[in-house]
């Protein structure tokens, strides 16, 4: 049966894992990767409880990206229409980038001269519906197409792990490999610079996504990218 | 079932791969297996050998399936060329279409699917190699694999068989007791409510025998949902 799991404390070491179906002893209000059986917490995920400010909330280590309202993510190309634009973001469906989101001038029709399938960009959602269905805006801050580089895909659940503690990792493999670097919360990571150093760039964040649960990370990628 | 052998099955209380007749083959779960998935499983039960693999959720296609409110599973259980004794012709037949269908229905009974409209999940359940109960197999690979996927599910289905052989109602039939027993039952459960999402019947039981073949294969199915954890454990548990 269900094994129960308490979660007194948020330290690491007492982290524990729970399983869909598992049930969750808890006073808080039910957050999200919960669901209530009569009167009762239940995980509904595979992941780690999370007893934070009167919610309980349980993170889950793998799935597809869940876009929210703000993330700043790397989005390719996968379609266009006459006015739209159909991004992957790793998401379950495509996200839509209308022309109006955009900061180009598109004529009717005339979509694919400025983003072409295949070409990336560094956006942001700007709206997700109860629906599901969810658009993106290049209008906003630092928001731009990407041109040169590559794209690594990770697993959106170890974006934090790349970026580190106050981005102490991502910082770490900026200087080592003198590389432009931006990390899409979708888990879609964007790598500009020389053909090695994205090479040697590339090779510490996929490290860093295999061994996402591993102590001593930080050490192991400072060793990796001295070589 | 229709097999016919002079074979005694069972002889002073053991099996003839030396099983007692509660008990269950020897199972090995392994889950995050297969790079390209969402979520993968393999899994050894007896000389069974499956893969399981989950994709999505993602749009699902042909369109008319889409159920506007709630995303569908589309499982998949296909038997490999090589699998058996005599070579199976590859694809689709009678029997694994019947497989994909009620493991299908198995499988929305758990998954959250309201969460996902419009969407579909892709279940893909690979034998490598048979040696009866590879339904059962597939589904509590597939099971495993959902999980593995960080697919929202209401609980993990094991599911297990039981049957009778020589007038013995037993856990878990092996190939040749499946071929000449008498009769045979896979089950899938929801361990935590103990809800039915897979009941077949091939072959005749009398109603004890229906009750009695029907709690040793909830009890069989409870120790495989504790294997499924283990292996889920193994895979994230160290995880800091």
């Amino acid at each position: 049966m269900s094994e129960e799991s308490s979660n007194k404390s948020n330290s690491e070491s007492a982290r524990k894992l729970v399983l869909p179906g598992d049930l969750v002893e808890t006073k808080s209000k039910p957050g999200k990767g919960i669901f209530r059986k009569d009167g009762r917490i239940y995980s509904s995920v595979l992941g780690h409880a999370h007893d934070k400010s009167g919610y309980i909330n349980v993170n889950a280590i793998t799935g597809r990206y869940k876009p929210k309202t703000g993330d700043k993510i790397v989005a390719i190309c996968a379609e266009t229409g006459p006015s739209i634009w159909r991004m992957d973001i790793g998401s379950a469906f495509n996200s839509t980038l209308h022309h109006s989101e955009s900061s180009w001038k598109v004529p009717f029709g005339d979509t694919a001269r400025f983003l072409a399938i295949g070409d990336a960009i560094w956006a942001e959602v700007f709206m997700v519906d109860a629906a599901g269905s969810h658009q993106i805006s290049l209008k906003k801050d630092d928001c731009r197409k990407l041109y040169s580089g590559t794209i690594v895909k990770i697993d959106p659940t170890n974006v934090p792990r790349v970026i580190g503690k106050q981005g102490s990792m991502i910082t770490t493999i900026r200087e080592n490999t003198q590389t432009r670097i931006q990390i899409g919360q979708n888990g879609y990571i964007w790598i500009d610079g020389k053909g090695e150093d994205i090479a040697l760039a590339q090779k510490a964040i996929e490290t860093i996504n295999q061994e996402a649960t591993s102590k001593g990370l930080t050490k192991k990628i400072e060793k990796l990218l001295e070589k | 079932m229709a097999g016919q052998t002079d074979m005694k099955l069972i002889k002073n209380g053991v099996r003839l791969d030396g099983r007692k007749p509660d008990e269950l083959r020897e199972v090995k779960i392994v889950a995050g297996v297969l790079d390209n998935a969402d979520g993968s499983c393999y899994l050894e039960w007896g000389n069974n050998k499956v893969y399981a693999g989950v994709f999505g959720p993602m749009e699902c296609h042909p369109r008319h399936k889409q159920k506007a409110d709630r995303a569908i599973v589309q499982a998949r259980y296909t038997m490999a060329p090589f699998s058996v004794n005599d070579r199976k012709r590859p694809g689709y037949d009678r029997r694994s279409t019947e497989i994909s269908y009620i493991a299908s229905q198995a499988f929305e009974r758990v998954v959250m699917v309201e969460e996902f409209p419009k969407a579909s999940i892709r279940v893909d359940m690979q034998v490598v190699e048979a040696h009866a109960g590879t339904r059962c197999a597939a589904i509590t690979a597939a099971s495993v694999a959902l999980a593995d996927a960080g697919i929202p599910m209401r609980d993990m289905i094991p599911a297990c068989a039981s049957g009778k052989v020589n007038d013995v109602v037993v856990l878990d039939l092996n190939k040749e007791e499946d071929n000449y027993g008498q009769a045979d039952l896979p089950l899938a459960i929801i361990p935590s409510t103990g809800e039915v999402v897979l009941l077949q019947l091939d072959g005749h039981l009398t109603p004890d025998e229906f009750e009695q073949a029907m709690d040793l294969a909830t009890s069989g199915c409870m120790d495989l949902y504790e294997k499924m954890r283990n292996a889920l454990d193994n895979r994230y548990g160290g995880s800091a």
